[in-house]
């Protein structure tokens, strides 16, 4: 056994007292199961301790990194007018072309001298995406891109000053619309989180755009609960058809299904309410909120469309995919239909297009306007993907309404 | 056709000059619009760099009566090019608003009358929801929708309006507007 070795297995282990405010055994437990767990890898990481420690007590370097043999050292990438972008940085192919399939279940760079490595590197068994067919989509850096130069702060952006007071049952309204679109937040930030740590870097692209949609939901999470507190009203109803819908989206079994359910259906369903917030608006605080998410809503949109298309053109047998995304679509698009008839939000949003609780029926037919808008961009979008529902499609194309 | 936008036409250190009316429809019209973008770079680089091409079409604002079309193409915070187009050349542009004159001289007169803040009712997107007078399409949906990813941008360029007067079809050929005490407001 080696000094180091030894020192590693003699270290104590060493456990805070269990606290009340802390689920004191599972700490202890998951503690003890980490450090039995790397304490297994020892022959891996302790090797290569031992030898860095060695090295340094010879007083010798290596200067292995200055070899470039193995690299692509020489390759400039090129600035666009723009500066350097991310499609810039994919131009060259040897930096830019990414695997249909990775094994590279690790951090070690794409483009990097990695395969001089591959033996000695760990796996991380959380990395399980490994097909860019569940990920990709052609316009990820332009997007990427959009998104960093487009953010917008809820604190500061908002004219929260100029929120005028309307009638108690508009505000009801609004708060009620509010709650809603915080509900929805929450899982449009969620579900790209719950893919992120499983993707393996190869398709940093990727997770780089999903992060910047998690900030955009994070965003419009916080700036919706704002707007509920912001005019003395406040956190109205939770739904139960909400849940249900955001639940069948968080617990998708794959990214490009889950990606159909809420970046083309859910967001795009929530696009329109966001778009329809011209409309709504009873003040300039509202009407630039609903802009400024309308814009970030867009860009989530456009990456579910073209995702959607790049995993249907990729898959090996279209046919069987159609079938299985259609199969998918059959139910998500009936539970998705769920929330969309849910009267917290089609009454509320009606008392905002018609004005007050008593010219409800006139708000209808502009929620009727809204509901076949919602659908028919659904269907361009799907459409554009090359996934036809036109004559599948489960949601009702005009609004079922009995005025 | 205009290239990138150039140097500021009134640079901003000098006496406010007389606003000379620009004539409407026009492509004189929509590079006014893009040199006052490009005189507020910092401001638009604040909202987000905005790369699309949209297209207006006016149903009934051609000498006879007939459609006229115009391309802008925005790359970044500025307008590079705008060219009057023909029937069929909607691929060229990633959305097209079409309305006709009346609605698109109420909605600038109105963001002139606000200082260059439409009210509620006169914004871009509030006119162009279903069922009202400015109708919104593209060739592609996923490019289409480029108008609400960048549709802050979008109301900020038509918002300049308010800097320059506009002269309508049919207006006397008169004398420019006085100077303006300070740049136009924004939404």
């Amino acid at each position: 056994m080696t000094a180091t070795e030894s020192r590693v297995k003699d270290l104590p282990i060493i456990l805070p007292e269990p606290s009340e405010a802390t689920s004191g055994e599972q700490v202890e437990q998951a503690t003890e199961e980490w450090v039995e767990k790397f304490r297994g890898y020892y022959d891996q990481w302790g090797t290569l301790l031992q030898q860095n420690l060695d090295r340094l007590s010879r007083g010798s370097y290596s200067l292995h990194w200055l070899d470039t043999e193995h690299t692509h050292w020489g390759t400039r990438v090129q600035p666009s007018s723009r500066g350097l972008t991310a499609a810039d940085i994919d131009r060259p192919k040897v930096y830019g072309t990414l695997p249909e399939h990775t094994e590279w279940r690790n951090f070690a760079p794409r483009g990097s001298a990695r395969d001089l490595y591959k033996d000695a590197m760990p796996v991380i068994e959380g990395y399980d995406v490994l097909d860019k067919s569940h990920l990709w989509a052609d316009n990820v850096n332009t997007l990427y891109e959009e998104a960093k130069v487009r953010q917008w702060n809820s604190t500061t952006d908002i004219p929260w000053s100029e929120l005028e007071p309307v009638s108690e049952e508009l505000e009801k309204a609004a708060c009620q619309l509010s709650t809603f679109l915080t509900e929805v937040e929450f899982v449009a930030g969620d579900f790209p989180s719950r893919w992120v740590w499983r993707t393996a870097p190869d398709f940093f692209e990727v997770n780089n755009f999903l992060t910047t949609q998690m900030v955009d939901e994070a965003r419009h999470m916080e700036v919706f609960r704002k707007r509920a507190m912001a005019g003395a009203g406040g956190l109205m109803h939770p739904s139960p058809a909400f849940e249900w819908a955001l639940k069948a989206i968080l617990e998708s079994p794959t990214h490009s299904q889950g990606t159909f359910l809420l970046n083309v259906l859910g967001e795009g369903l929530v696009l329109s309410i966001f778009r329809a917030g011209e409309f709504l608006s009873k003040t300039h605080v509202d009407k630039e909120i609903f802009r400024l998410c309308m814009q970030d809503e867009a860009r989530h949109v456009s990456y579910g469309t073209l995702e959607f298309k790049a995993y249907l053109d990729a898959a090996a047998d279209r046919e069987r995919a159609l079938a299985d995304m259609h199969r998918f679509a059959d139910i998500g698009e009936q539970i998705i239909l769920t929330a969309l008839s849910e009267p917290a939000l089609l009454e509320s949003v009606a008392v905002l297009m018609g004005g007050s609780v008593a010219e409800i029926d006139e708000g209808m037919e502009g929620v009727g306007f809204l509901w076949s808008t919602i659908v028919e961009e659904y269907l361009q979008r799907c459409d554009r993907a090359g996934f036809s529902r036109r004559d599948r499609c489960t949601i009702p194309l005009e609004f079922p309404w009995a005025a | 056709m205009m290239g990138p936008v150039a140097d500021p036409i009134t640079p901003s250190d000098a006496a406010p000059a007389p606003v000379a009316r620009v004539a409407f429809p026009s492509v004189q019209w929509f590079e006014a619009l893009g040199q006052r973008m490009h005189d507020q770079r910092d401001h638009f680089a604040k909202i987000g760099d905005m790369d699309c091409t949209m297209q207006l079409t006016l149903y009934d604002a051609s000498p006879a009566g007939q459609p006229w079309r115009c391309q802008v193409e925005f790359e970044g915070t500025d307008v590079v090019d705008v060219r009057e187009v023909g029937e069929g050349d909607e691929e060229r542009a990633d959305f097209v608003i079409e309305t006709d004159l009346d609605t698109w001289r109420e909605m600038v007169d109105n963001i002139v009358a606000n200082g260059g803040r439409p009210d509620l009712d006169h914004t871009l997107n509030r006119l162009s929801l279903p069922g009202v007078p400015i109708r919104l399409w593209g060739v592609d949906p996923v490019r289409r929708d480029a108008y609400y990813r960048f549709n802050q941008s979008l109301q900020h360029y038509v918002n300049n309006a308010a800097a320059f007067g506009t002269r309508w079809p049919g207006d006397a050929d008169e004398a420019p507007l006085p100077a303006p005490d300070g740049p136009a407001a924004r939404a």
